[in-house]
């Protein structure tokens, strides 16, 4: 539904956007996340015809947006990050000018908005000045006018953007009851809301896309989970169970025995485990049978929050590190 | 044309929901209507010729600013209020072509231009009462008169979409356009006067007399008489115009 290769966009002497490429099936709910300034809203503006391309090719339900801007534009419905508005027309009315703009017949357009409206849950405000209306009214505002012509493909920029919890959360229930009928790119750097909504994401970062696969898959693929025992034993011997697990990352083993002088003491291990291991059920079985009493046992899992810091200013600052240690060693001698 | 068409419409509602626009009018017939009526005084005092009246209307301080400050008013927020508060990008971004949408908020400009005029026409027309003039007012010159001031409008009206195109800031495109009018009002006659030898070549002199607007205005359309040149000079300036306009929208998806 929706192609993108090697995109690149350039405003002067800045590159926003550089080689970016996703693919999104039909009926696909993808979130496009990164962080303020990433490249998503740039991409997206590319996709809607807004701004061309500098190079690459984007194609929207099969036409190219630059050729066939057009026919680009019929199958799409955008709401933007800052939604616009006209604040001298009624709800209705502008509903209804956008409906007409977006070529539905003039015998369809009363039912289109109604239906919008529905959709959006603005239909109580349907009279008032869009100017009149709370920043949450008119966000939903503009999720009606991407509704309003039921395009295939939704573009959503940050619709969350500014609302309250309860706003955020209609919105969110709004977009998973559009998803059976529409094939939505969901733009955001909230990531509890992607991980509720989107069924795959997309992560850009300096223009370049990080990552891009289903939420659970990227977390558990990408990012290691920590195991925290505490278990009254000296911490050698705690060392010693946990060394040997499948799974665990043997230089991130950290131990400390708590009250050893008393000669009870209570050891505390924290380590590392590989991507998608759970070590323990085996950990429990070990320790059971070394007789040792055990105060607690919790496998952490990461979160989409973790791995996204991790590939995006994780990864800036392990790179500016593995700079600034190679500026150091290659340094005046 | 669905799209010139659909923005037409949404463009009159916002011309009459503003209240910029109801200000300009009462304003207008205010002013209008103790000149017209000093106007009529005098016509009737010394017995001038009743059919050269709507010509004399042109000198008037309403029509000065109908002509002068109104077009930059009325088109000021065509392009840059959209580029101020962000709603070009939806507009942009609808399944509707540049041109139709330029064309769009010229046409609305215009016809809400022509709205604000049109009862003027009444005005002439209750002039012939027996209170008044009593005697009939040819209104050939009357038709001539204003379908030359539409088209000096429609011009003045296309470069003010241009000049709201190029700037976010709504009274900078209306100083623009103020300027513009000005310059168009005042420079060819005055230019023609001081140009002295140079004038005779190059056809400089031949050229100024052909922009000068007012001065045409009153050796043609003034007198009942449509100049064909006149007319596709407002017509070109139009075109020309607008094409700009388009140009500076459509360079956004071609940069």
């Amino acid at each position: 539904m929706i192609r993108v290769v090697d995109l690149h966009k350039r405003f002067g002497p800045t590159l926003a956007v550089r080689g970016v490429s996703f693919e999104i099936q039909p009926g696909e709910v993808v979130g496009f996340l990164g962080p303020n300034g990433a490249g998503k809203t740039t991409t997206i503006r590319v996709l809607t015809g807004y701004h061309p391309a500098t190079s690459g090719l984007a194609e929207v339900a099969g036409c190219d947006v630059r050729r066939q801007s057009l026919e680009v534009r019929r199958h799409i419905g955008y709401l933007p990050q800052e939604v616009p508005i006209y604040p001298d027309l009624r709800v209705v009315e502008f509903l209804r000018y956008r409906a007409a703009l977006k070529g539905v017949p003039r015998r369809d357009r009363k039912a289109a908005v109604e239906r919008a409206m529905a959709k959006a849950g603005i239909a109580d405000v349907a009279r008032k000045l869009v100017g009149h209306v709370s920043h949450g009214y008119r966000q939903r505002v503009g999720l009606a006018d991407a509704l309003v012509a039921n395009p295939p493909i939704l573009i959503l920029d940050e619709p969350t953007s500014g609302l309250d919890p309860n706003q955020r959360r209609r919105v969110k229930q709004v977009v998973r009851e559009l998803s059976a009928e529409h094939t939505i790119l969901f733009s955001s750097h909230i990531l509890g809301e992607v991980q509720d909504v989107c069924s795959r994401v997309i992560v850009i970062h300096r223009g370049t896309v990080r990552a891009d696969g289903r939420p659970d898959e990227l977390v558990a693929g990408g990012t290691r989970a920590r195991l925290s025992v505490r278990a009254r034993c000296p911490a050698e011997l705690l060392r010693e169970i946990v060394t040997v697990l499948a799974g665990v990352v043997a230089d991130t083993i950290d131990v400390a025995e708590d009250d050893a002088a008393a000669g009870h003491g209570v050891a505390t291990l924290r380590c590392e485990l590989e991507p998608s291991s759970d070590p323990s059920e085996e950990l429990g079985t070990r320790l059971q049978q070394a007789a040792v009493p055990v105060y607690g046992l919790e496998v952490e899992r990461p979160t989409l929050e973790e791995y996204f810091y991790a590939i995006t200013d994780g990864a800036d600052q392990r790179e500016e590190l593995a700079l600034a240690a190679a500026a150091t060693e290659g340094g005046p001698r | 044309m669905n799209g010139a068409l659909v923005t037409l419409k949404k463009e009159l509602l916002s011309y009459a929901v503003s209240p910029v626009s109801w200000i300009i009018a009462v304003l207008f017939y205010f002013v209008r209507g103790f000149e017209l009526s000093d106007l009529a005084l005098v016509f009737a005092v010394y017995r001038a010729d009743p059919d050269m009246f709507p010509a004399a209307t042109y000198g008037n301080f309403s029509t000065n600013v109908m002509v002068m400050l109104v077009p930059g008013i009325l088109t000021m927020r065509c392009f840059a209020e959209e580029r101020r508060t962000g709603s070009i990008e939806t507009l942009m971004t609808a399944p509707v072509t540049d041109f139709a949408v330029v064309f769009g908020k010229w046409l609305a400009a215009a016809l809400f231009y022509a709205i604000l005029w049109l009862p003027s026409v009444l005005v002439l027309h209750v002039l012939e009462y027996p209170a008044y003039f009593d005697v009939d007012i040819a209104f050939g010159p009357v038709f001539s008169a204003y379908l030359g001031m539409f088209l000096l409008a429609g011009f003045l009206l296309a470069f003010g979409c241009f000049a709201s195109s190029l700037t976010d800031n709504t009274m900078l495109a209306a100083i623009l356009t103020i300027l513009f009018d000005g310059v168009l009002m005042k420079a060819p006659s005055w230019l023609a006067t001081r140009i002295g030898d140079w004038g005779d070549g190059w056809y400089a002199r031949e050229l100024l007399a052909k922009i000068d607007v007012m001065g045409n205005f009153s050796t043609w359309f003034a007198r009942g008489l449509i100049d064909t040149s006149q007319v596709a000079f407002f017509l070109g300036g139009i075109a020309f115009f607008l094409f700009l306009t388009w140009i500076s929208l459509t360079s956004r998806r071609l940069a």
